[in-house]
């Protein structure tokens, strides 16, 4: 089984990379072992929603932006490396996400650290390059949509 | 006669006026802020020391707390609280339809959104002259008690509760936790904790048993939210004139069986904080000045009467006293009014401290009085204009983007303690089985389930405290627990009756209106004062508790309550070095207010080294 997400707040430009995407995935035709859920409420929600559902994934794709220095505008495709910080900074996540903060890194590191994301996971990052209120992206990473999606559909198929 | 300050007296009849033979009856002249002697300290003392709190904020509210500590003699001489961020709802909101501060206005709060949205439809019932039908006042209130059956646990055992675990305590103060491994815990027979030691090592971050069943409970009451609202924090179903939820026998039976649910752990919990507490105090009674201040408190009270409320202004002090948190304000610790529209008066606020412009520069004051003709100060929320300006750090000026909200130019705090606080001390909560309110206590009755049914009292404390904040936010857990099972119990009555209505038709009136939504958050008092004119917005103030609570020093000299707070908080740490203090006293009595949301924050020394990290915030930037 295979989980399709899609990570961010909506209407902040860049940063709603993977909200915005996540609307194009879900309407998309995907096989019965791949689900795309909306996964954009706190991490602790997902974390125990996660962990009471009967289905459990083997694979997790999320698409997301996040701010690490890059050019803005390159497109990251990485396999989550699941190594957790210290614990104090796993506590600070966990503080961030019960209070309704919705942020990829807390997502995957809230729910790594209870047990119920599944060994491989891959990630289809975007580096941001406007971050303001808005609903438009920066042409830089307008111009990465089609390949973030292809990315995503690729990884989630793959047997 | 409830106000002090102001130049507002009531006639026999209870009408207001403005007292005669006043030229200028709102005027005052700021205070001017002295600290060259404490520069003077800084520069030439080593034992007194700059401690800031610094945010790294993600999104939202976020706070930061400077202070001057003199570890010789164990005190704070100055403290400083720090609204980091503007986000600007007001001004957002203005010019647009009045039901999108429904949904806008809840974006305020990553926990509690629903309180806003349901604040912002209480302003625009009155605007609009509309209300809700009985199921529909008592689905907000279902859910408004189930909101904080969310929040309490969350800042009892994930955020304010790790200053009392076993980590923190045996870092700070080695020989507390020795003796706390061999005090037995007076309900350990109830709660399963053998010793306070067994509680603190439960309050452990990450491994601490109550810390992971903190966190497991808050699923149960946003399970039964988002049965009722659709979903959890943002609902899109509070609507003005009720809700628009199509709600269902079942649903209700649904949220009961949720309820039942966290009967028992409420029952435990109240109890261990109570143990927690006295174990404190019994240790060394100079904890009970962790985080003391006056006992002066606000509340606007929350959970309407279905029979009462009409959202009228003319009526709100009877709906307001009908319902079941009581509204008030306490000064040095006696209640002094119940009625809404007096707590409505008293309300100014103030922007000396702030990176705000007065709006009162040209002297034009917009509405000289309320709806019901009784004066109104041109600092009241009716008459403010947010005009950021930001400006540079000053303690001497401008340090902050809250604004400093007074009560009859008093400084008072606002809390889920300030709820029951008044709740208890009016004795007017509507009769029913579970909830008593004593005038000096308020009783809860709750039922039997795995364990035995108990009965609670929580009395108005002696002494005010961060201890006593946790103990009280604990009980309040066991009230909203009550209310939610009351009004389950109520929507059941109504279904039986066919009275199965939850909302109003209405049309946006094109005239111009004033409304203002008096209510409640996790935290305490919330209100939404709105103007409209041609069905648009043309002022919208939102004062949340945290806007109190965070709050500057005000043009009187007064500090915030946070600020209050910790000045009068010693520092009762162990430390040898300058350098191994840690500030956690300080940051107990922040913390027991209950920031609104998380920032990561970094408490560093002089050298700006990072000493230990800390969770606070500030709901307060609403400005």
């Amino acid at each position: 089984m295979v989980l399709v997400s899609g990570i961010g707040y909506s209407n902040l430009r860049d940063m709603s990379f993977g909200r915005v995407l996540l609307s194009t995935l879900e309407q998309m035709d995907w096989p019965e072992h791949v689900h795309v859920e909306d996964l954009n409420y706190g991490p602790i929600m997902i974390y125990q929603s996660l962990e009471a559902s009967a289905v459990k994934y083997d694979r997790a794709v999320f698409v997301s932006a996040a701010k690490r220095g890059r050019e803005p505008g390159t497109l990251h495709i990485y396999r989550w490396h699941g190594e957790l910080p210290r614990d104090s900074e796993i506590q600070a996540r966990i503080e961030e996400a019960i209070t309704g903060v919705i942020d990829l890194d807390n997502l995957l590191i809230v729910c790594k650290h209870f047990g119920v994301l599944p060994e491989d996971v891959t990630i289809v990052e975007v580096e941001p390059q406007s971050e303001e209120w808005g609903s438009e992206f920066s042409p830089v990473v307008a111009d990465r949509v089609d390949e973030a999606i292809q990315a995503v559909r690729q990884r989630a198929l793959d047997q | 006669m409830c106000f002090k300050n102001l130049p507002v007296e009531f006639d026999a009849q209870g009408v207001a006026h403005l007292k005669g033979g006043v030229v200028d009856p709102y005027a005052y002249r700021p205070r001017e802020i002295k600290r060259d002697k404490l520069e003077e300290l800084l520069a030439r003392n080593g034992h007194i020391k700059d401690v800031s709190i610094s945010p790294v904020t993600r999104v939202a509210g976020a706070l930061s707390f400077h202070a001057v500590a003199d570890l010789q003699e164990r005190r704070f001489l100055e403290a400083n609280s720090v609204a980091t961020i503007f986000r600007g709802y007001e001004v957002i909101l203005k010019g647009r339809d009045p039901r999108d501060a429904i949904y806008i206005s809840s974006r305020a709060c990553g926990v509690c959104g629903g309180v806003h949205s349901t604040a912002a439809c209480e302003a625009i019932e009155m605007a609009f002259g509309i209300s809700p039908p009985p199921l529909g006042t008592v689905l907000r209130n279902i859910a408004l008690a189930l909101d904080f059956l969310y929040d309490h646990p969350l800042h009892l055992f994930l955020l304010a509760g790790p200053d009392y675990s076993q980590v923190v305590v045996e870092a700070t103060s080695p020989a507390m936790w020795e003796k706390a491994q061999v005090t037995e815990a007076p309900h350990a027979d109830v709660h399963q904790f053998k010793t306070i030691g067994d509680i603190m090592k439960g309050l452990n971050p990450l491994s601490g048993k109550l810390y992971l069943d903190g966190l497991k409970m808050t699923r149960t009451p946003r399970e039964a939210y988002s049965v009722l609202f659709g979903k959890y924090p943002h609902p899109q179903t509070v609507v003005p004139g009720g809700m628009s939820s199509t709600v269902t026998i079942t649903d209700f039976n649904e949220t009961y069986t949720r309820l039942q649910k966290m009967i028992d752990w409420t029952k435990r919990m109240i109890l261990l904080w109570d143990d927690l507490t006295e174990f404190f105090y019994e240790y060394n009674p100079e904890y009970k000045k962790v985080g003391a201040r006056a006992k002066n408190m606000i509340d606007l009270g929350m959970w309407d009467d279905p029979d009462s409320y009409d959202a009228t202004y003319a009526r709100c002090n009877e709906w307001g006293e009908a319902r079941w948190a009581t509204p008030g304000v306490v000064i040095d610790g006696n209640l002094v009014t119940t009625k809404l529209q007096q707590i409505n008066l008293g309300l100014e606020e103030f922007v000396e401290h702030s990176y705000y412009e007065n709006w009162n520069q040209n002297g034009n004051v917009r509405f000289k009085a309320d709806p019901s003709g009784a004066p109104l100060s041109p600092n009241h929320p009716w008459n403010k204009e947010t005009m950021p300006k930001p400006s540079k750090e000053s303690w001497k000026d401008r340090y902050t983007w809250s604004t400093a909200p007074r009560w009859d130019r008093q400084v008072v705090e606002a809390g889920a303690y300030a709820r029951i606080w008044t709740t208890a001390a009016a004795g007017l909560m509507p009769k029913n089985d579970f909830l008593e309110s004593t005038g000096h206590s308020l009783k809860i009755h709750m039922p039997k389930t795995m364990l035995p049914s108990m009965d609670f009292e929580w009395k108005i404390p002696e002494v005010w405290n961060a201890f006593e904040r946790n103990r009280a936010r604990a009980y309040c857990m066991g009230y909203n627990l009550m209310v939610a099972y009351t009004m389950v119990l109520k929507a059941f009555d109504y279904l039986r009756k066919g009275e199965d209505r939850v909302s109003t038709q209405f049309e946006v009136p094109k005239g111009e209106r004033i409304g203002v939504g008096f209510w409640g958050a996790g935290r305490g008092y919330l209100s939404h004062h709105l103007t409209l004119d041609n069905g648009a917005i043309t002022n919208y103030q939102i004062v949340t508790p945290s806007t109190f609570n965070a709050s500057p020093k005000d043009p009187f000299g007064n500090p915030g309550p946070y600020e209050e707070s910790v000045l009068n908080t010693p520092i009762l740490e162990d430390y040898s070095r300058p350098e191994d203090f840690t500030g956690v006293d300080m940051l107990r009595a922040i913390r027991s207010f209950d920031p609104c949301m998380p920032c990561t924050t970094h408490i560093y020394g002089g050298e700006r080294e990072i000493v230990r990290e800390v969770n606070t915030c500030a709901c307060s930037a609403e400005g």
